[in-house]
C-alpha cells in the first residue's frame, strides 16, 4: 500500500469518526460547521482515491511523466 | 433532527438535485440542437464513473496543493448550503462563497501545470469584473428590504411580495450570474473549450469526480439563492419546479448562443451589471 492510499484511509477514519460524533454527540454550532466545512469534503476525496484504480505498473510512469499538457 | 444530520441531508440534496438538473441542462441543449442527448442522469453518472476510473497525478502538478484546491472547492460550496438552506444566513457571506469561486477557479489552474490551465487561471481573474452584478445587486437588495439576512428578506416579501416584481432588473443581473456560471454558457470563459477544459483539463479521474460533485452544489445553490431572495420562500416542490425552469432557460441561451471571447464576455456583463443597477435605482426613486 503506498503512501498515497494509506494517508487516505487515515483521513476516510478520521473524517468518519468527526462526523459520526458531531451526528451522535450533537456539540456546539461552531464545531459542527468546522466538522461539516473540513472533514465532509476530506471524506469524500478520501472515498474517491481508495476507490479508484490505478494504472498498470508498466503504464504507470508514462501515466505521471507525459501527461497530455498540451504540448 | 439535529445540526449535522440537517447539514448532511441538505449536501445530499444539493448534490443530486444539482446533478439532475445538470443533466437535463444537457438534454435541453442536444433537443434544441437536434441531437438525442444523454439521459438526465448522465451528469450524476459520470460523476460516480470518474470515482472508479483510473487515476495518476501528473509530474508538473503542485502537490498537495493540485489536490487541496479540488477539496476547498467542495469546502466553500458545502459553506453556502449551510449559509442558505441551513441556517437562512447573510447574503454578504454569499457573496464571499462566490469570490472564493473564483479563488479556486484562479487557483485551480495554476496548480496543474498545464497551458490551458493558465490560461484558464488568467481568465478566472480578468472575469473577476461579473462578480459586479453580484455586488450591486446585494446593495440594492439592502437598499429596498434594509437586510442582508436571508431569512428576514424572505419576511419582507411575505408583506410586500415577491422581490423579482420590484426589482426586476436585479433578477435580471442575478440571472446573469447563473448563466456565467453555466456550462457551455457564453459567458463561461473559464472552461471555453478553445482551452479544452480550462481549469479542468489536468483535474481527471477522480479529482474530475470530486469537481462535479462540488460544482452540482454549486449549481443548486445559485438556482436557490435566486428563488429565495427573488421570489420567497417555497417548498421543495416548487423549488424543483423553478430550478428547472430556470436551468430549462440557461440551457435554451447556452444551445443557441456561441461562447464570447473573453473581453466581450466581460464588457457584456458590466454593461449589463450598469443597466440594472442605474434602472433598479430609478425604479426605487419613482415607486
Amino acid at each position: 500500500m503506498n503512501r498515497l492510499r494509506t494517508g487516505s484511509l487515515t483521513a476516510l477514519i478520521i473524517s468518519a469518526i468527526g462526523i459520526i460524533y458531531a451526528l451522535i454527540m450533537d456539540p456546539a454550532p461552531w464545531v459542527v460547521y468546522g466538522v461539516a466545512i473540513f472533514l465532509i469534503p476530506l471524506f469524500i476525496l478520501s472515498v474517491g482515491i481508495l476507490s479508484m484504480a490505478e494504472p498498470e505498473e508498466e503504464e504507470a510512469d508514462e501515466r505521471v511523466n507525459e501527461p497530455f499538457i498540451g504540448y | 433532527m439535529n445540526l449535522m444530520g440537517n447539514i448532511l441531508i441538505n449536501v445530499l440534496i444539493a448534490f443530486l438535485i444539482g446533478s439532475l438538473l445538470l443533466g437535463f441542462q444537457r438534454k435541453v441543449m442536444a433537443r434544441i440542437q437536434r441531437r438525442p442527448g444523454p439521459p438526465v442522469i448522465q451528469h450524476l453518472l459520470h460523476t460516480l464513473k470518474f470515482y472508479i476510473k483510473e487515476s495518476s497525478f501528473p509530474r508538473t502538478a503542485a502537490m498537495p496543493f493540485y489536490i487541496a484546491i479540488a477539496a476547498t472547492l467542495c469546502g466553500i460550496w458545502i459553506s453556502a448550503v449551510i449559509v442558505g438552506p441551513v441556517l437562512g444566513g447573510s447574503l454578504l457571506l454569499f457573496f464571499g462563497i462566490y469570490a472564493l469561486h473564483k479563488i479556486v477557479e484562479h487557483n485551480a489552474g495554476s496548480s496543474s501545470g498545464s497551458p490551458y490551465g493558465k490560461l484558464s487561471c488568467v481568465r478566472a481573474v480578468f472575469s473577476a469584473a461579473a462578480e459586479m452584478p453580484l455586488f450591486a445587486v446585494l446593495a440594492i437588495i439592502y437598499l429596498q428590504t434594509g437586510t442582508m439576512i436571508i431569512g428576514d428578506i424572505v419576511n419582507y416579501q411575505n408583506i410586500h411580495g415577491p422581490l423579482i416584481f420590484q426589482m426586476p432588473l436585479a433578477a435580471m443581473m442575478f440571472f446573469v450570474l447563473i448563466l456565467s456560471k453555466a456550462p457551455y454558457s457564453p459567458f463561461s470563459i473559464t472552461k471555453g473549450k478553445d482551452i479544452i477544459s480550462g481549469y479542468e483539463t489536468e483535474h481527471f479521474g477522480v479529482l474530475r469526480g470530486y469537481l462535479m460533485i462540488s460544482e452540482s452544489i454549486a449549481w443548486y445553490m445559485l438556482l436557490w439563492i435566486f428563488l429565495t431572495v427573488f421570489i420567497g420562500g417555497l417548498n421543495l416542490p416548487l423549488y424543483i419546479l423553478g430550478m428547472v425552469i430556470i436551468t430549462g432557460v440557461t440551457a435554451f441561451i447556452n444551445a443557441t448562443t456561441p461562447m464570447l471571447n473573453p473581453n466581450h464576455s466581460v464588457a457584456i456583463q458590466v454593461i449589463l451589471a450598469f443597466i440594472g443597477i442605474a434602472g433598479s435605482i430609478v425604479l426605487m426613486v419613482v415607486t
